[in-house]
């Protein structure tokens, strides 16, 4: 961000908190698309996404007071990613049970099963896309919030750390581990690795 | 040094402390196992990271601009109001209708009007007619708009009975050519220049609250400020 772009936005931060409407809506209209697909790959259906950034959002706006530390955009992201991970577990009524299995140091790297296409080459294949949502689809809901924060919406380990409340070695793991798991999940459709 | 796998994440986004970073640097560049690794991993990343963007079918952000607590009243207090003024509009025009009968100047000035129509009609030709219908329409100078108005009202007055109700039919030419009709029956050729005079000059005295216009406008005016207010209302929190 450029230093006119960061000092207007830090301009219109001290506007909202000083209860300018507008001010709060010109920020969170900046985030309001980046919030709704992070939102929808976590509770994972539109309208649901769709509620949860709308109340994340004026739950922002409430709270706008205790703002503080944070980037505007970390700040947002992480009352956006506390409303899905609620909604998801209110939605499995099972608030008990953790949504990610303990944490496992043993990582597994499966093998290709027979020869395919390069991993690089398909970024742009439609289908690979579509394997690569299934598979973040079926990660425990953690790690995809932390993949997600980390590979879509390029935060550093230390920000994805405060939006998940979790230690930075935890981030780490849980990133770790999701995109192995979505790496696992296309060697297993038959990609192999760009190596070979 | 053993396969850092579970560092190869944290090594290709650059979060290892320095010396980490350097060790597993190190290591991938000698062992050929690590390094199809990390380039799987980094193909997972550019993959999800490219991944459609979804777009939603609602604006997310909440309207925030506070509301006025006034405003919900006012909207209601507007809509009945050109609710009122659309009854009075009615009221009015039936009530100058009814005054005229009661004073018996209803069916003079039809007549005044018609022979005044059928002057102006045999003296121009049909090409008049229009003018004609505007010059009779004198006790009541409502507009077209507001005449579907009347005309959709069950209880307006039938067109041809009085001179005023004429000016209120959206149909001029119909009007036109009813009263030259009447007007052949009845004195054709007497120009009445000076019964116009006395007409129009008859008619400042009425009350302007007898004015359906002024009740029309004032119902549109109601009406519009009740819908602004409705839609402000609607954009908010």
């Amino acid at each position: 961000m450029s230093g006119a772009a960061e000092s207007e936005t830090q301009l219109l931060i001290e506007r909202a908190r000083g209860g300018d409407t507008r001010a709060f809506e010109d920020l969170a209209r900046r985030e309001e698309r980046a919030l709704y697909r992070h939102a929808l790959r976590i509770v994972g259906t539109t309208a649901d996404a769709e509620d949860v950034v709308q109340d994340a959002l004026f739950s922002a706006w409430r709270s706008i007071a205790s703002f503080q530390g944070l980037s505007f955009r970390a700040w947002l992201f992480r009352i956006a990613t506390n409303r899905a991970l609620d909604h998801l577990r209110s939605r499995k009524r099972r608030p008990e049970l953790p949504l990610e299995p303990p944490e496992d140091d043993d990582v597994t790297w499966s093998e290709p099963a027979a020869a395919g296409p390069d991993l690089n080459q398909l970024a742009g294949d439609r289908e690979a896309l579509a394997l690569v949502e299934t598979a973040l689809g079926a990660l425990p809901a953690e790690q995809r919030t932390a993949l997600l924060l980390r590979d879509v919406e390029g935060f550093p380990y230390e920000e994805i750390a405060v939006i998940t409340s979790v230690e930075i070695g935890t981030v780490k793991s849980r990133i770790h581990r999701g995109r192995l798991a979505v790496r696992n999940a296309l060697i297993a459709r038959g990609w192999r690795g760009p190596d070979g | 040094m053993q396969h850092p796998h579970a560092e190869l994440s944290a090594y290709i986004d650059g979060a290892l402390a320095p010396a980490a970073q350097a060790a597993v640097e190190g290591h991938v560049a000698a062992c050929a196992v690590c390094r199809a690794h990390v380039a799987e991993l980094r193909a997972t990343v550019a993959l999800v990271h490219a991944l459609p963007d979804p777009v939603p079918s609602r604006r997310l952000v909440p309207r925030l601009a506070t509301v006025p607590a006034w405003l919900a009243p006012l909207r209601t207090v507007m809509t009945l109001a050109s609710g009122t003024a659309v009854f009075l509009f009615i009221a009015s025009s039936l009530l100058s209708n009814i005054t005229f009968l009661a004073t018996g100047g209803a069916p003079a000035s039809a007549q005044e009007a018609n022979r005044d129509t059928t002057t102006a009609f045999r003296a121009d030709g049909p090409a008049a007619a229009q003018p004609a219908s505007t010059s009779a329409s004198g006790p009541t100078p409502a507009p077209s708009p507001n005449a579907p108005a009347l005309a959709r009202n069950p209880t307006a007055p039938p067109v041809a009975q009085a001179g005023d109700a004429a000016a209120s039919t959206d149909d001029a030419a119909k009007a036109a050519s009813e009263r030259s009709a009447l007007g052949r029956s009845d004195a054709p050729g007497v120009a009445a220049p000076q019964e116009r005079g006395q007409f129009a000059s008859s008619e400042p005295q009425r009350s302007p609250l007898l004015n359906p216009l002024l009740w029309l406008s004032l119902a549109f005016l109601c009406g519009a400020i009740a819908i602004a207010l409705q839609r402000r209302l609607r954009g908010s929190v």
